[in-house]
């Protein structure tokens, strides 16, 4: 029950937000929670090959990029179909996670960490080297992705759609955890040799799970460039996926309220620090090593610790 | 394309093959005993670099700088092992991870803090500068061979410290069986430390060594980093031999790629085709022989474990 | 011979020098209880492991129903009705006991789904609550696994191999570390298997062994140094000499 009404909570709240900022006349929190919830969604998608699937992916940042870029590439050339730049990036995402997926599942422990570490890395550098996007110096959006019945260049609008999908991807992350696939891939995280000897062969539910969680870090990505209007190769860069873990470590792993806690959580620290000084990542390097340390419920741990 | 070409390529191959080794060796010998993912080791790397030309810059002394660098970069690395590692060797990879991830965070900065973020330019002792004949009309950085020559000789070395000490049974025992190891009484974080600290002055090495070539700044750890998984990853975790073989593999086959795949492509297809893939599939093509290692060989060409 | 539902022919699987399992032949008829029994160090596990799909034989074949199995992986078998339990316990900690079966029963049952929620799902929690009033643990049936004593987790291992539906069992050391009411209980359980189950069943605990089993097959240093009935075993001197000793 403790569940609902944080969910009800949140939902309330989140909807609330965009009159109350426009009230105080500060507005710039609705983007400011966009933003937060963006990254949301890629922490829930990581979420579920991390969380509850036990795959350490270092390379989910690529599927930002991937997305971002399917969104820009069509409005480089002119075309602002908001439905067919959403559904490439997704089916591109999708598409990338099924190759990357196939050759590194057949590995495991630290392999896969590495493997998937490079092939991120291969994509930055694909992404830098395409010199007509923009190569290094990155792209500028022409124009937002258009839909019939949203503006995405009305703030509010494009903050209520992000809202839907938001919670979109987290009821489906749940119903995908609880169902009959979602079962056996936590099961073959708790104990892989025991899924073999009952029945079941890890690797096609890892793969399914890590296709699923792409092509739901695509769509953050295709929603990432349309509220940045700028992208360049660093959202696919390694260091962006470490920073995706952290979001999800720090929330909470395996809960479903985690991802969206320690994205907020995450941005809102590197807000406050990068505030103090320009060096803040000297302050947060030290924070993430203390938080692996003594820290690893995460903050939905907290918040279940009275159940 | 010549021979003198060719060849010129294909040292530098060479050279950063060698270079890449420094790096593999420690890190897959942390990887493979104390079973630890140790992001930070490209740190370690930079940490070498700006120890040696701080050093020489204050003292002017090149090979003050070096000693530096190789000490500086031996301390920094048990400390940070003491510290901050030796409670996650119990723990799982994804801890190693993000705490290392922590740390390479923490020393970009403060390399940022003390140094800037601009590169730093290094230069070289009149007597490392120039070029030597090599034979025909082919010359040779003077410096560059050097550094082939340093590298070769640290991996002679440690093959007969791996092969031939009782240090080096440790450590091969270490990687095949730790339980085993620590069960038999073995003193295993001073084997930890010890092996911690050596693979970090490794680092070290290389680090101090590129600074000459390659550009001194926050972050260049991270870029090399990468190149060394893929090393460690084709060579076989835990395995010093596959870290030599994949070094040279991934050193030739990446230098060679980014000098002669456009000119090849060029011949192939459109200039224009070949001006944007050439570049973009010569930095992918360590990737895609990590794929194909992968295919074939799932636990690398050398694996230490059977 | 033809009827027998496995048959292990000239099985062999060296660790360098070590033959730990050396030419061994074998097999297990429709419906018998057949136990392994050998010195610590006899190759009983590495045997069941290359049974099970988790070793690959060197050389040798395994034969399941008349269908060669030798090449095929363990999630494969255990499809095809090959149940094992394992000798450490291994279970899945986080989950309840019944989610435990359930998930046994999943595997099973080879349908998946992504929407329809599992954990209340009557086509597996019905099967799973069966299999544990069966081995006597649906009393604990939402016991997180890992809360459950050791004894308990034992029934739990035994309970999931059955929960497979499998025709073949295999118990590695099921009474491993139980004391002697747990293990009457086990064998109260085993028993009420026999002659519904095949099993093949490895264990230390002569009792136990004695009581259930048809045939018994004695592993010495990788070798099938007997096998017969437990009286003739019982009496084979050279398995007297072996292993029972002073023991029996």
């Amino acid at each position: 029950m403790r569940r609902y009404l944080f969910w009800g909570a949140v939902i309330v709240l989140l909807a609330a937000l965009p009159w109350l900022a426009t009230a105080l006349g500060q507005g710039f929190y609705i983007d400011l929670a966009r933003r937060n919830m963006i990254f949301g969604i890629a922490a829930v998608s990581l979420n579920l090959i991390l969380g509850y699937g036990g795959m350490v992916s270092f390379g989910h940042a690529a599927y930002l990029g991937v997305g971002g870029y399917a969104v820009a590439i069509f409005a480089f050339y002119g075309v602002h179909d908001g439905f067919l730049q959403w559904g490439v990036a997704i089916a591109a995402s999708a598409l990338v996670a099924l190759a990357i997926g196939a050759v590194s599942i057949r590995t495991s422990g630290v392999y896969f960490i590495m493997i998937t570490l490079a092939f991120t890395q291969m994509l930055y550098y694909l992404g830098i080297s395409i010199e007509e996007y923009g190569g290094d110096d990155g792209i500028r959006l022409k124009g937002r992705s258009q839909f019939p019945l949203v503006d995405l260049a009305d703030g509010v609008q494009f903050y209520y759609l992000v809202l839907a999908l938001l919670l979109g991807a987290v009821y489906l992350t749940h119903r995908i955890v609880n169902s009959r696939f979602g079962m056996a891939l936590r099961a073959a995280k708790s104990n892989e040799a025991r899924s073999r000897a009952i029945g079941f062969s890890p690797y096609p539910y890892r793969l399914a799970a890590f296709v699923i969680a792409g092509a739901m870090c695509g769509l953050a990505g295709a929603l990432l460039a349309n509220h940045t209007n700028y992208l360049t190769p660093d959202f696919m860069h390694w260091t962006r996926s470490g920073e995706i873990m952290f979001m999800v470590i720090l929330g909470g792993m395996a809960t479903s309220a985690g991802p969206l806690l320690g994205a907020s959580a995450f941005l809102l620290l590197e807000d406050v620090l990068s505030g103090w000084t320009e060096h803040w990542q000297v302050i947060l390097g030290p924070l993430l090593v203390l938080s692996v340390l003594f820290f690893k419920r995460g903050l939905a741990g907290l918040l279940a610790r009275h159940e | 394309m010549t021979f003198e070409l060719f060849f010129e390529q294909l040292l530098n191959g060479v050279q950063l093959g060698v270079m890449l080794f420094l790096l593999a060796a420690g890190l897959t010998l942390v990887l493979g005993i104390m079973n630890m993912v140790n992001l930070a080791h490209g740190s370690l790397y930079m940490i070498g670099a700006y120890f040696a030309i701080s050093v020489t810059q204050w003292s002017g002394s090149y090979l003050l700088g070096v000693l530096a660098g190789l000490a500086g970069t031996l301390l920094v690395g048990m400390a940070v092992e003491v510290i901050a590692l030796r409670t996650l060797y119990e723990r799982d990879h994804l801890d190693h991870v993000l705490a290392t991830f922590g740390l390479i965070l923490f020393f970009n900065e403060l390399i940022a803090i003390l140094f800037g973020r601009f590169a730093l330019f290094a230069s070289l002792p009149s007597y490392l500068q120039g070029h030597i004949p090599l034979f025909g009309d082919v010359r040779y950085p003077l410096y560059r061979a050097v550094i082939i020559a340093v590298g070769l000789v640290v991996a002679v070395l440690l093959w007969y410290v791996v092969t031939r000490t009782r240090l080096g049974m440790l450590i091969r025992a270490g990687a095949s069986n730790r339980t085993m190891v620590a069960a038999l009484g073995i003193n295993i974080r001073l084997l930890y430390t010890v092996v911690f600290g050596f693979g970090a002055a490794l680092a070290g090495l290389a680090g101090l060594m590129a600074g000459q070539i390659y550009t001194v700044q926050p972050g260049m750890g991270e870029l090399i980093l990468i190149q060394v998984f893929v090393v460690i990853v084709i060579g076989g975790i835990g395995s010093v031999r596959g870290a030599l073989v994949g070094a040279l593999i991934v050193g030739i086959v990446d230098t060679m790629g980014r000098a002669f795949l456009k000119p090849l492509l060029q011949t192939l297809l459109s200039t224009y085709a070949a001006d944007t893939a050439g570049p973009a599939l010569a930095s992918m093509l360590i990737y895609l022989l990590m794929a194909l290692v992968l295919a074939l060989r799932p636990a690398g060409l050398f694996p230490a474990r059977g | 011979m033809s009827n027998a539902l496995l048959e292990v022919r000239d099985l062999r699987k060296s660790f360098g020098a070590l033959r730990a399992s050396d030419d061994i032949s074998f097999d297990v008829g429709q419906g018998e209880t057949h136990a392994i029994i050998g010195p610590n160090g006899a190759g009983k596990t590495t045997f069941i492991s290359q049974l099970a799909g988790n070793l690959r034989p060197d050389s040798g074949r395994i034969l399941f129903a008349g269908e060669d199995i030798t090449d095929l992986p363990a999630p494969k078998r255990a499809r095809k009705g090959l149940a094992r339990s394992f000798q450490i316990t291994s279970v899945y900690p986080e989950f309840s006991a019944l989610q435990n079966v359930a998930l046994a029963v999943l595997a099973r049952s080879g349908r998946t789904g992504f929407w329809r929620d599992a954990r209340s799902d009557p086509s597996l929690t019905g099967p799973a609550r069966h299999v544990l009033e069966q081995v006597g643990l649906h009393e604990r049936s939402h016991v997180l696994a890992a809360n459950l004593a050791h004894g308990e987790q034992r029934q739990l291992e035994v309970a999931m191999a059955l929960g497979t539906g499998p025709r073949l069992l295999l118990l590695d050391e099921p009474m491993a570390g139980m004391g002697t009411e747990e293990s009457q209980r086990m064998i109260a359980l085993l028993a009420s298997l026999k002659g519904k189950q095949t099993i093949i069943l490895v264990e230390h605990d002569m009792d136990a062994v004695f009581q259930l089993a048809d045939r018994i097959s004695v592993l010495v240093y990788g070798r099938v140094i007997a096998t017969g009935s437990p009286e003739e075993v019982r009496a084979n001197p050279d398995v007297r000499t072996a292993y029972l000793g002073e023991d029996s």
